[in-house]
């Protein structure tokens, strides 16, 4: 006992000086988490299944925007300028990648099994199947090896915030998570695109009758959440590097961020990539890097125990 | 057609004759030449799957012992190979040990190769009484885990190596706090293990992490993990880091370490010891100063004739770049000279324990030095001067002496 209570007080008294760096990469983290969850969250909305091919989504657009960055950068140093114009192609190639991937996966895997009237589990076992084929095949093209990612820019502390050293790609992160996610909030609220989705997710039946094509909508709900998972692929790139499994684990993840924010619901894809990301980021610091599965699931587990639709409870016919 | 009639049955009943005649002049001749008995050892290591090369670089060693062993003549048996392969997986061993337990012409085992594999495999060959001589598995604890003795390896273990690398960190380079993390895995946490206790006995203040193996290393932790326990180890400032795994996730522990203010020792061991660790770190300058220790069997390479020989078997690959090549080769010849110790029984259950008692009462002067065993199945001697260290300098892996 003894033991246990310094234990945990000889990592309180760091807390001053680990908290605020904590935060501020479990907040990047969660940004990244954020915008995987809302590929599930968005394809739930419209189909009520998960797609457990969302996970090689992201590693293509890992892998999509690491060839183009190796390629555009090279071994040379690039100047201001080509730096912002480097990143934003490759969170483009990412998003675009990741969104060819995920209509492919639509096209392949899901839509003839709608067209059969399928049972919802034959659309589990066709998304594994995806996913394995896509994994090894990424496995077989690019071999069973890590590669870095170079950033094409100097990723230096930028500034301080509280005692945290803020990188350029913690800001990065941060700016295109936030960007994107804000106006894939603003186009499912308010174009018609958005209302023929949230038609769609309501009462697919009711939507076709009013003349909302059901088939487009399904494709143009994956393309959006497969831009943003590629998107996320790159960020999570720059960062860790990425290999023919590197999807399998953030995608767990954010499909537990999407649990956890309310399933069908935008905003709570955020809330729970947030969240997941510093809770996740603390237990490595204050409890041992071997929990910190345990502690971000025993968080997931006490939150449905409260509100078993999630923090923001599901939301299906109104944000997605 | 009344002649060829006759003509096959002359044929057949001269062949019957010659039937008969074999059986005779076999006992005739029983007592002058007997037919010489042939026995198999095995090999098990990864022969397919992702760590295939350096399985398949152990089975031309094994391959190239038995073939000398057979052409020069000496032997009252023949030998045979056959390999066992067990992708070096711990799952998929154990079922690879029972097949070579079942084959009743084997006599012992070359291998297994990898730790995790040999622990797996070892109560199989333990319970026959089947010798394993491993050219590669390093992990300190087999030494110890098994009844029977039956478990020797021709490398030393992470004992000695750990023992080294505590040593260089608290006394060549007086870390008087060290943070030692493993990757969870049999290899890297006996490993953390080793150099954790061994650091603390020299006097340095040990604390202890375990950061699980992400996906570049084939796991399911998260690669984030490394972010914060890279901001604890900046908040908490050890003189030195120790890190028990392999190059595929200290590659992420250095590229998050180089983010912080940090600037202490950072050191590996043989599982990180890999140009790959490399251009597995973002950005790749971060891996520059890490030290990085393998403990070596002597010599790594094959001279003269025997490089000769074993090119033809490699199809042109060098011994030296076929590492653990040599260790299976002195391996396979220490097994070879246990065999023509002992006397031979119709009942092979005794012939293979006989000869896992001769082994430890052998004494081989090999390829990479002389082998002898320990009591537990380690390399006989203290390893001094086996451990080598390196330091990663401008991007490369360069020598740095010994212990």
């Amino acid at each position: 006992m003894g033991g246990f209570i310094n234990y945990f007080s000889s990592h309180f008294v760091t807390l001053g000086h680990e908290f605020w760096p904590l935060l501020v990469g479990g907040l990047a983290t969660g940004f990244i988490y954020s915008m995987v969850a809302i590929g599930y969250t968005m394809v739930y909305g419209v189909l009520r299944l998960i797609n457990f091919a969302h996970s090689e989504v992201f590693m293509s657009g890992g892998f999509a925007s690491f060839f183009l960055t190796k390629w555009l950068v090279g071994s040379g140093t690039p100047s201001a300028w080509q730096s912002v114009l480097y990143v934003v192609l490759g969170v483009l190639v990412g998003g675009l990648a990741g969104a060819a991937i995920a209509a492919g996966i639509e096209r392949v895997a899901y839509r003839p099994l709608r067209r059969r009237k399928a049972p919802k589990l034959a659309y589990l076992i066709s998304a594994i199947g995806a996913s394995y084929f896509l994994f090894n095949l990424a496995a077989k093209e690019f071999g069973r090896i890590n590669f870095a990612m170079s950033p094409p820019f100097a990723n230096h502390a930028l500034f301080t915030f509280a005692n945290a050293p803020v990188q350029m790609l913690d800001i990065l992160t941060l700016v295109v998570g936030l960007l994107m996610l804000f106006g894939l909030d603003r186009l499912v609220s308010k174009s018609k695109l958005g209302r023929s989705i949230r038609a769609v997710a309501q009462d697919a039946e009711t939507a076709s009758l009013m003349g909302v094509n059901i088939d487009r909508t399904i494709a143009v709900t994956f393309l959006l959440g497969g831009f943003l998972g590629g998107a996320a692929g790159y960020l999570f790139g720059l960062k860790f590097g990425v290999v023919y499994t590197m999807g399998f684990t953030p995608a767990l993840k954010a499909f537990t961020a999407a649990v956890l924010g309310g399933i069908g619901n935008l905003r709570g894809a955020l809330i729970g990539g947030l969240l997941l990301g510093v809770v996740e980021s603390m237990s490595v610091a204050f409890v041992n890097g071997a929990f910190t599965d345990v502690v971000s699931f025993a968080v997931l587990v006490l939150v449905l125990l409260v509100r078993p639709t999630g923090i923001l409870g599901e939301s299906l016919g109104r944000a997605a | 057609m009344k002649i060829r009639l006759n003509k096959t049955v002359a044929a057949v009943a001269s062949s019957a004759l010659v039937l008969l005649a074999v059986p005779a002049s076999g006992i005739a001749g029983a007592s002058t030449m007997t037919a010489k008995p042939t026995y198999v050892i095995g090999y098990e290591g990864p022969l397919s799957g992702g760590n295939a090369q350096l399985g398949i670089n152990m089975q031309w060693g094994v391959e190239l012992a038995i073939q000398n062993a057979n052409a020069s003549g000496k032997l009252p048996f023949k030998l045979q190979y056959v390999g066992y392969d067990d992708q070096g997986s711990s799952t998929l061993s154990p079922a690879q040990a029972q097949s070579a337990v079942a084959n009743n012409k084997l006599v012992a085992i070359v291998g297994p190769a990898f730790s995790g594999a040999t622990r797996a495999a070892e109560p199989f060959y333990s319970n026959a009484g089947i010798a394993t001589v491993s050219p590669s598995a390093t992990a300190a604890a087999l030494a110890t885990g098994f009844s029977n003795n039956n478990f020797m390896r021709v490398v030393y273990g992470d004992d000695v190596q750990g023992a080294a690398d505590a040593n260089f960190l608290v006394k060549t380079h007086s870390a008087k706090k060290v943070l030692v993390i493993d990757d969870g895995s049999f290899y890297g946490a006996g490993l953390a293990q080793v150099v954790a206790t061994d650091a603390k006995s020299a006097g340095a203040t040990v604390s202890t992490n375990s950061l699980p193996q992400t996906s570049n290393c084939g796991g399911v932790a998260s690669s984030t993990e490394y972010t914060s326990a890279a901001t604890q180890i900046a908040s908490a400032n050890p003189s030195a880091v120790f890190y028990g795994g392999y190059y595929c996730d200290l590659g992420l522990l250095l590229g998050a370490l180089s983010q912080t203010s940090y600037n202490g020792i950072i050191m590996s061991g043989d599982g990180s010891e890999s140009s790959s660790l490399i251009s597995g770190t973002t950005p790749a300058s971060a891996a520059n100063g890490v030290w990085l220790s393998a403990a070596g069997g002597g010599s790594s390479a094959f001279t003269g004739k025997l490089e000769t020989q074993f090119k033809v078997i490699s199809h042109g690959v060098k011994s030296s770049t076929a590492l653990y090549s040599t260790q299976a080769y002195d391996a396979t010849n220490v097994i070879i000279a246990a065999m023509s110790k002992i006397k031979w029984s119709s009942d092979m259950q005794l012939n293979r324990i006989a000869i896992k008692n001769a082994l430890h009462k052998t004494t081989y002067k090999g390829v990479t030095g002389t082998i002898a065993f320990q009591s537990n199945g380690n390399l006989a001697g203290s390893g001094a001067g086996q451990v080598n260290f390196y330091q990663v300098q401008n991007g490369v892996i360069t020598a740095a002496g010994h212990n």
